[in-house]
């Protein structure tokens, strides 16, 4: 049931041709890769060739576990960190080309923008709320005091903050204003692509839903690209079109949410979905996770946990094929299971 | 304006001793600004009739080997030991944050030089330093000043050093460079006012030492020469009579020095409270 | 259940006393547990869930006066009992694990160390196997808790462990000396999905292969639902449901607990539009004039009897409700002392 926006699928090495007309991509991230030196010559290889588009309007999931990258993939994305290979290309502009210290002067800066998982930690406790919302519009439209201020007014409207809230400190606010101010802050620029890094993480089970609520109106009412990590699938799977599963800075599984929420194909994919409570029988994991640091290219990163584990795992690491609607990078993932 | 005047206010009438230390520093300000314009003798004349008379009406608190009163002596001395005590401490200060939040912001090699400059510093006893800056570069109040600056610079350098380095990578920081901050706004609007709060404890601190500094350098003859009355130089001047039984010569000055020391001290705590934006309610 | 509870705690209230005023942060809890029962403790920051474990272990904060009631644990009243009373019980008796396992562990010392001082400390442990080194023990611990490798990992500092590891340890530590109360303070928070999955199988299975009674606190109710015998809902210092994990779920009485179930999405929920958050704030706990039901003024049913009356949670009740007009079945029992007084 692919009638959502027109999805291009970008995989390494042979592209796919999409099932309808191609809409160009806003973001197209080709073949990935950060690397940090750990001394000694070796590499830890956090974000490992990774490969999808984002279309306009389309909001993209990206789950994994701790230590899988996708904070890592975030921070490349938004120009927090320099990338060791690959481009990001952004409306048809390589962005990373442009070096992390210089992309705060930017032409394409505003164009995207991150709200930050904990909300007390991402602002600043010498600003109010307002002048936290309204340093980004002075820095990057140009915008005078007075338009700023106006705009500022717009924003918080638009989210639910009150005004009378915008002259406090962020120790004089709740949670969720906070988390409030958080997203004014990122939307006041207009930004075409927003990320959203596990927003409602550090909110109370209350709060959250009002958050989960306001993203959901937001993404309608705006159009605008949204790629939302977080460790919650439930949450995710109710904000998302499609969702990219990472393991080891590695992409195992990309798909349209549903369909990788109702069947998995990539047995890391299962035994998540299988552990979220009250989803039934656990598909256990046994062992530890194998190490980020120079893993051998010809082994599955995945092998060693994996439920299925055969020779073939160690001797050819599986490359994204299409499986059913999902890319999924496994030699057994099997169209018809469900 | 207003909201910081209420803030200070209710600050201040939280903890009486605060009161205190703040009024005792009001005082002495007022007399380092109009010292000089009240006093009652003149601290330069002598009389050499009036030598070493103990405290009376006429003398608050008695006269020197040369008959000068030693009260208007230490009332005018305020001035003098109170501007090279801030000069010190403002050059300090603002040297010593602007280095440390270099080398904590950025590391690599910056912090590798500044940290090393820092502890070249205070690998001497920081006041043998003091005398031979002053020694090799003469004997002037601004080399005192220099000299006093230059031996704090490691307490700030500290400070900003490692308050930079745990907020480095704090949110805010991450997302003021999304809001389109380069590298020199972000030190300046967003980590210098957080780093204040505990800053402030250390001007408080230093001002007392400073004070003690420019003593203890007149005291041994290096920096303020006599007949210029600065409290160091009082007390030296007094030192050989507390033998023989001239107590006040040498105990009014010390008394005050230790005073404005105390106050300051006291003060440190108060500052801290004024700028951290948390206390506010 | 027939057996007396191993804990049973009556009509307990603890108050703190802070610059800003008196934050009645428990009243009138009534809560059991029997053994080998696993009880889950849920509700949201501020409901007080942490407070009233760290009260029952006797490690709270030291403005907090307790203001009435009584828990007794094994005939002995823990809220009356003597500091020298209660260390000798924790760590033999009653463990507790802590929500952020990095810092819950000494980070300087080696994790099979601290399992030693702990082992050591309570020498004369029933269950103890006497015949054994205390180095045996503890790596028999670390072995217990499912930790591969443990005669190496003794040797381990916490900074070398992942955080699933470390949770791991800190259960080993809690549980060596085989104590019939386990505490745990939202062990799995901030942990992965299925770390979280593989630790909570592992409190679990511990508990009834010892026949352990485990207080689970946690603001995660699905979490306690999949895990837990029966559940405990608290809000704003009160417990306001009881009832057996499945029954909560299904039968949701309290309409907190109703408002809680609507406001987290699961596997069904097809937009964030059709959740329903809890609507109001939580009251402020240094209010003069609380109402009795501390829910009133965020609740849709509210009457005048809710303001001025408390409603009581019946702790022998299998699944009980702390509410003058509940979604189903009867409101709580009068009780005599329930009506509130303003001061």
């Amino acid at each position: 049931m692919l009638d959502a926006a027109p999805l291009v699928n970008k995989l390494s090495p042979t592209p796919t041709p999409a099932p309808q007309a191609p809409t160009a991509a806003l973001l197209s991230l080709e073949r990935l890769h950060r690397r940090f030196n750990v001394g000694g010559g070796r590499q830890l290889h956090a974000v490992d060739d990774i490969s999808f588009d984002i279309a306009p309007g389309e909001s993209v999931g990206l789950v994994g576990e701790s230590g899988c990258g996708k904070s890592t993939l975030v921070r490349l994305i938004a120009r927090l960190l320099d990338t060791t290979d690959g481009r990001i290309v952004f409306s048809g502009d390589d962005l990373a080309a442009i070096p992390a210290k210089r992309f705060a002067k930017a032409k394409q800066r505003p164009a995207i923008q991150m709200v930050f998982q904990d909300p007390t930690d991402s602002l600043n406790p010498r600003f109010t709320a307002r002048e936290a919302i309204r340093e980004p519009l002075t820095l990057l439209t140009g915008m005078k005091r007075g338009e700023a201020d106006a705009r500022v007014d717009e924003v918080a409207a638009q989210v639910g903050l009150p005004a009378v809230l915008l002259s406090r400190f962020p120790h004089q606010l709740s949670g969720g204003q906070k988390a409030r101010v958080g997203i004014a802050r990122a939307l006041a620029v207009k930004p075409t692509l927003l990320i959203l890094d596990e927003p409602t993480a550090a909110l109370d089970v209350s709060v959250q839903a009002v958050v989960l609520q306001l993203l959901e109106q937001l993404k309608r009412d705006l159009g605008l690209s949204v790629l939302f990590v977080s460790h919650d699938l439930n949450v995710v799977r109710l904000l998302t079109d499609r969702v990219a599963v990472m393991y080891l800075g590695k992409l195992v599984e990309i798909g349209p949410s549903e369909h990788v929420f109702r069947s998995p194909k990539h047995p890391y994919t299962q035994s998540l979905v299988s552990a979220i409570p009250g989803q039934g029988p656990r598909i256990k994991l046994s062992g530890e996770v194998s190490s980020p640091i120079d893993p051998p290219p010809q082994v599955c990163r995945f092998h060693g946990r994996c439920p299925r584990g055969e020779d073939r795992c160690a001797r050819e690491a599986p490359p994204l094929r299409m499986v059913g609607s999902q890319l999924v990078a496994c030699h057994f993932a099997d169209p018809a299971a469900t | 304006m207003n909201e910081t005047l209420k803030h200070i206010k209710h600050v201040l009438s939280e903890n009486p001793v605060t009161m205190l230390a703040a009024a005792l520093f009001a005082l002495f300000v007022l007399i380092a600004f109009v010292g000089p314009s009240i006093v009652p003798i003149d601290p330069l004349a002598s009389d050499a009739t009036a030598a070493l008379k103990p405290p009376s009406a006429a003398h608050w608190f008695g006269t020197d080997a040369l008959g000068r009163d030693i009260f208007s002596r230490t009332l005018v001395a305020t001035r003098l030991d109170l501007g090279i005590a801030v000069s010190a401490v403002v050059l300090s200060f603002a040297l010593g944050i602007a280095l440390g939040l270099a080398a904590g912001f950025f590391g690599g090699w910056w912090d590798t030089l500044i940290t090393r400059t820092s502890d070249t510093i205070m690998a001497f006893p920081l006041f043998v330093l003091a005398m031979g800056i002053v020694a090799a570069l003469g004997n002037t109040v601004s080399n005192i000043v220099l000299a006093t600056a230059i031996i704090n610079l490691p307490f700030y350098i500290r400070v900003a050093r490692a308050e930079a380095n745990i907020r480095r990578g704090a949110g805010f920081i991450e997302a003021a460079r999304l809001s389109g901050n380069g590298d020199v706004r972000i030190l300046a609007v967003h980590l210098f006012p957080n780093i204040l709060p505990p800053a402030m404890v250390q001007v408080s601190l230093n001002m007392g030492w400073a004070i003690l500094n420019a003593a203890g350098l007149s005291f041994i003859g290096l920096g303020v020469r006599p007949p210029t009355p600065e409290w160091g130089i009082l007390v030296a001047e007094g030192a050989q009579f507390i033998v023989s039984g001239e107590w006040w010569v040498s105990f009014f000055p010390g008394a005050v020095l230790m005073l404005a020391v105390f106050t300051f001290n006291l003060l440190g705590d108060a500052l801290r409270d004024i700028f951290d934006p948390r206390r506010r309610t | 259940m027939s057996a007396p509870p191993l804990l049973d705690v009556k009509d307990f209230g603890l108050e703190f006393r802070t610059r800003s005023g008196t934050v009645r942060a428990l009243e009138g809890i009534n809560l059991r547990i029997h053994k080998s029962e696993i009880v889950g403790l849920v509700g949201e920051s501020g409901s007080g869930k942490s407070v009233l474990s760290y009260a029952l272990l006797g490690i709270s904060d030291r403005a907090a006066k307790v203001t009435g009631g009584t828990a007794i644990f094994g005939g002995l009243d823990l809220l009356k009992a003597s500091e020298k009373t209660l260390a000798d019980l924790r760590g033999r008796e009653v463990s507790m694990i802590f929500q952020s396992p990095r810092t819950a562990l000494n980070p300087i010392r080696q994790v099979g160390l601290q399992i030693e001082d702990v082992l050591r400390r309570h020498a004369a442990a029933p269950g103890a196997d006497l015949g054994k080194s205390l180095r045996e023990r503890a790596v028999q611990a670390l072995r217990e808790v499912a930790i591969s490798d443990p005669q190496r990992r003794h040797a381990a500092y916490p900074f070398e462990m992942s955080g699933g590891m470390c949770q791991r340890v800190m259960i080993a530590l809690a549980l060596a000396c085989r104590p019939s109360l386990l505490v745990a303070d939202e062990p799995t928070t901030g942990l992965d999905v299925t770390t979280q999955a593989a630790v909570m199988d592992l409190i679990t299975s511990l508990a009834r292969e010892r026949q352990m009674a485990t207080l689970f606190i946690t603001h995660d109710l699905a979490l306690a639902a999949d895990y837990c015998d029966r559940i405990v809902v608290m809000h704003a210092g009160h417990a306001v449901e009881a009832a057996p994990a499945r029954a909560l779920f299904t039968q949701a009485r309290h309409p907190y607990t109703a408002r809680l179930l609507s406001s987290t999405p699961d596997d069904k929920t097809r937009s964030a539009q059709s959740l329903q958050p809890v609507p109001g704030n939580l009251p402020d706990l240094r209010r003069n004039d609380l109402p009795g039901c501390r829910f009133a003024d965020r609740c849709e049913r509210k009457t005048e009897q809710c303001v001025n009356e408390r409603p009581a949670l019946a702790a022998d009740a299998a699944h009980s409700v702390a509410c003058w007009h509940p979604l189903f079945g009867p409101p709580s029992a009068r009780s005599h002392g329930s009506e509130v007084q303003h001061a």
